[in-house]
């Protein structure tokens, strides 16, 4: 295991560092073993990232909320199969809450549909400037975005708020295959440096 | 396959968000993942990034919402704890011979540096870091195996995992009825492994099982399988909490829901 991966170096939420709330590995912990009230707490805490991402990528509202509670019920279900050695809480309900977005549109959706979204896939670097409240994570990581050079911002936005594989990023953004996958690796490196999360 | 190999890990980033082409992709680079250490460790630190950027994108959904899904969770069961089995599989003719034999292996090591050591539980710098050496091997040792092996083997990597974590603690303790049991912990995972030796046999239809004790509630963790030479296959198991204490108690086979004998075994867990 890497020596780096203490809790110090999770991502932490800036909400959570504000209010110096309870460690949310340990309220999955609790969760795990039928806690309804520490699902409730959890369940505040991850609603609106949980939401949130599955919108960008849904962009549907009423699509988006089916998927959102999909996947809070998975939380709830899978709670006892988190392994905190992967990384944290946050990142476990996360990731799952993006996956299973990107199995929406994947499987779901027609092409003509997909057509669509793609066009209607904002310029990326508004897409988190046009934030409806400035919150400090929301700050903190448009800043980083912000460092990077453009085409790797477009490549990540593209990929992670937008739902693209990196061959349809590719596609998107005229370059080859080769080059986004350097391109989107490169900016994680350093999104990851600017945040702080290694 | 120089070439492919660095293909390989320039698609960290796109695992990470998951953005990968298609499911087949996935699966080869899922595989490659256990293989390559520092791509693993990429691959995380990539989904934190991933973590902070859906953070960034926090929409408050309708509050209805909330009433639905605490109506659905009210009535939906979780499933338990994934309690691996490190059974000694069966010798397959096609496989090498000693491959089947590694958990045991495993189990036999972890208790050798318990009896090594003599203690019944080890607190002292000196010996978490010789069990820390011990274990180092150990894992490399796993990791070899897990180079040949494909993902029939998922259980055996969580053991490793256990067994390579920076900072685990080695606890043995004997039964009431003798034998012994060690526990490999990982307290910031809060996993442990478990492997006994010289437990009483037990007459047919009964099962030795693990729990978690904690102060509120008991869950268990599990059976031990069956005894191979006097000793069983390490057992992992998952979720413990603060106060939580391993017991072991004799029960009908099968298991049982809530423990129906007095614990031959209640070691404290320090997490």
């Amino acid at each position: 295991m890497n020596p780096n991966d203490s809790d110090a170096s999770r991502f932490r939420p800036a909400a959570a560092d504000r209010r110096g709330e309870q460690d949310l590995d340990d309220l999955l912990v609790h969760v795990a073993r039928g806690d309804q009230d520490a699902f409730e707490t959890l369940y505040d805490r991850m609603v609106g990232p949980v939401y949130g991402v599955i919108r960008k990528v849904l962009r549907d509202p009423s699509q988006s909320e089916e998927v959102a509670q999909e996947v809070l019920l998975e939380v709830w279900r899978t709670a006892a199969r988190f392994d905190p050695a992967m990384g944290g809480a946050a990142t476990w309900v996360t990731t799952i809450a993006h996956r299973r977005a990107i199995d929406r549109i994947r499987s779901t959706t027609a092409a003509a549909d997909r057509e669509q979204r793609q066009v209607e896939v904002s310029p990326p670097h508004d897409e988190v400037a046009d934030a409806v409240e400035a919150s400090l994570d929301r700050e903190r990581v448009r800043r980083c975005l912000d460092a990077l050079t453009e085409i790797q911002r477009e490549s990540i936005t593209l990929a992670y708020y937008g739902g693209n594989s990196y061959r349809q990023v590719a596609e998107l953004l005229n370059v080859t295959l080769g080059a986004i996958k350097t391109r989107i690796r490169d900016g994680l490196i350093r999104l990851r440096d600017c945040l702080g999360v290694s | 396959m120089r070439l492919l190999r660095q293909d390989l890990h320039t698609l960290t980033g796109a695992y990470a968000l998951d953005a990968m082409d298609s499911a087949s992709e996935v699966a080869r680079f899922s595989r490659h993942l256990t293989r390559c250490q520092s791509c693993a460790s990429e691959v995380r630190g990539f989904r934190e990034v991933a973590t902070a950027m859906a953070f960034a994108a926090t929409t408050e959904p309708p509050a209805e919402m909330r009433d639905r899904v605490m109506a659905a969770v009210a009535r939906t069961r979780q499933l338990p704890p994934e309690v691996k089995t490190h059974a000694r599989p069966r010798r397959a003719r096609d496989t090498a011979p000693w491959i089947p034999w590694l958990s045991g292996a495993v189990a036999t090591a972890a208790i050798a540096v318990a009896v090594f050591f003599g203690f019944t539980q080890a607190h002292t710098q000196d010996q978490l870091n010789a069990a820390r050496a011990q274990n180092h091997t150990l894992a490399a040792e796993q990791a070899r195996v897990e180079a040949e092996l494909t993902q029939a083997k998922q259980h055996d990597q969580a053991l490793a995992k256990i067994l390579g974590a920076p900072h685990v603690t080695l606890l043995s303790q004997r039964t009431t009825k003798g034998g012994v049991a060690v526990v490999v912990l990982d307290a910031a995972a809060r996993q442990l492994v478990v492997a006994t030796s010289g437990l009483p046999a037990l007459p047919a239809g009964k099962v030795y099982q693990l729990w978690l004790i904690g102060p509120v509630k008991i869950v268990s963790a599990g059976l031990l399988p069956a005894a191979q030479a006097g000793a069983t296959t390490p057992v992992v198991a998952t979720g413990i909490v603060k106060g939580d204490k391993l017991g072991l108690t004799v029960e009908p086979a099968g298991g049982s829901k809530q423990p129906t004998t007095t614990p031959i075994l209640a070691l404290p867990l320090p997490v």
